[in-house]
């Protein structure tokens, strides 16, 4: 199973989850799908840590992994990320709407309803 | 005089042509040759400006004698003006580049973790991803490992052919590398010191990109679905109270006027603006060679014959 694939699913129980996972509960949610070792799912906890997805937190002897962000939230700041990117500034993306001005934006996406 | 022609063809070209060419309505119907067009008509702008630079000390130092103290000094200076301008451009070329590859490379990581797989196994292509959110957006992240994004509100708007034309859409925007030739007018928009920046060129090149990457998808999905998709997303973007001097409604109407009838492509125009892209770049060229060949004639010792 590819790295990125692998990220994306552990995103999603960390997401789906009431409250902050220890890497032993990530796995045991992951496991029950597939074979997965647990040392792979630390390094991929770690990864998440690093780019600053996943907040790690120390309790009771554990560490406890949450997403840094809702996935509501993450997927709003990406959307605003792609509209907002003007030709003048960085030639970032290529869309097929044209440009939204940015109230627009904040509007289309303040309306977007949220998932709880 | 070389210097003088050149200086205001450059100013022709850097002033007076881009507004009328963003004007025009012909492009719609030659968009490759148009961008073309565009291309050569800010590289030649370029290139005025280096050989009026390069051409005016020469042509003191002929009226003022060689051996002046003064040419060398003009010289000098010269040549640093020319070295400041291509250092200024190739700088700007790669600070915009490393940027945009910055930014895209963290968009596809977090798309990467946001699609909802589940939602496009049908549609095939493994860099489609799928977004949450009642928001309708379609867009490619170019780059090394290219994505097209959409929202889940597209699958929901769109019917499967109109979703097949907007990805075949913004496959043609990776497949043609759009992404380079929107950078090297970003790069030579921020190197144009601010009072003389137009934006005239990057807002007319973008329009024309979307036009050929229409054109794409109209060949591999039809005009049809893909008309139906573009007056779909845009209807559903709730802006139309917010932005009252909307410029993108102008060119959407622009895109959707050419999906309506038979394919408008014209090949006259299209050879047309190719030769005056190719007669353009020439242009200084011949300006400066033309009176050294007119020296070297007079110089030919058979010509007094
Ligand atoms: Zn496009």
């Amino acid at each position: 199973m590819a790295l990125g694939d692998l990220e994306r699913e552990v995103m999603t129980q960390l997401w789906d989850a009431s409250e902050p996972l220890t890497v032993r509960q990530v796995h045991e949610l992951l496991g029950r799908e597939r074979d997965l070792a647990y040392t792979t799912v630390m390094t991929v906890l770690d990864r998440l840590a690093k780019k600053k997805l996943v907040v790690q937190q120390r309790a009771d002897r554990a560490y406890r992994y949450a997403p840094a962000q809702s996935r509501a939230e993450m997927t709003a700041a990406l959307m605003f990320d792609a509209l907002s990117a003007t030709p003048d500034q960085d030639a970032a993306l290529a869309y097929f709407l044209g440009q939204l001005p940015p109230g627009a934006i904040r509007a289309a996406l303040d309306a977007t309803p949220k998932e709880t | 005089m070389t210097a003088l022609l050149l200086g205001a063809l450059g100013l022709t070209l850097s002033l007076a042509v881009p507004g009328v060419l963003a004007g025009a309505r012909w492009p719609d119907r030659a968009p490759v040759a148009a961008v073309l067009l565009w291309q050569a008509l800010t590289l030649t702008s370029v290139l005025c400006a280096l050989g009026v630079v390069l051409a005016a000390p020469e042509e003191m130092t002929r009226a003022a004698g060689a051996d002046h103290p003064w040419t060398v000094v003009a010289l000098v200076l010269s040549l640093a003006v020319a070295a400041t301008i291509v250092i200024r451009l190739l700088i700007s070329l790669i600070k915009v580049s490393a940027r945009a590859r910055a930014r895209r490379e963290r968009h596809r990581m977090l798309a990467d973790l946001l699609d909802r797989a589940e939602r496009h196994r049908e549609l095939g292509g493994g860099e489609v991803r799928v977004l949450d959110g009642a928001l309708p957006l379609a867009y490619c992240v170019p780059g090394r490992e290219p994505r097209v994004v959409l929202s889940d509100a597209v699958l929901r708007i769109l019917d499967r052919e109109q979703v097949d034309a907007v990805l075949e859409h913004e496959r043609a925007h990776l497949r043609h590398k759009h992404e380079l030739v929107m950078e090297s007018f970003t790069a030579f928009y921020q190197a144009v010191p601010r009072p003389l920046r137009s934006r005239a060129p990057l807002d007319a090149v973008h329009l024309l990109l979307e036009m050929v990457s229409d054109d794409a998808a109209r060949r591999r999905a039809g005009p049809a679905p893909l008309r139906a998709a573009l007056a779909r997303l845009s209807d559903a973007v709730p802006l139309a109270e917010e932005a009252p001097a909307d410029p993108a409604g102008e060119s959407r109407r622009r895109r959707l006027d050419r999906l309506a009838g038979p394919a408008p492509n014209s090949t006259g125009l299209s050879v047309l603006a190719g030769v005056a892209a190719v007669g353009l770049l020439v242009l200084p060229t011949v300006i400066l060679v033309v009176p050294w060949l007119d020296q070297a004639l007079d110089a030919w010792p058979f010509r007094s014959l």
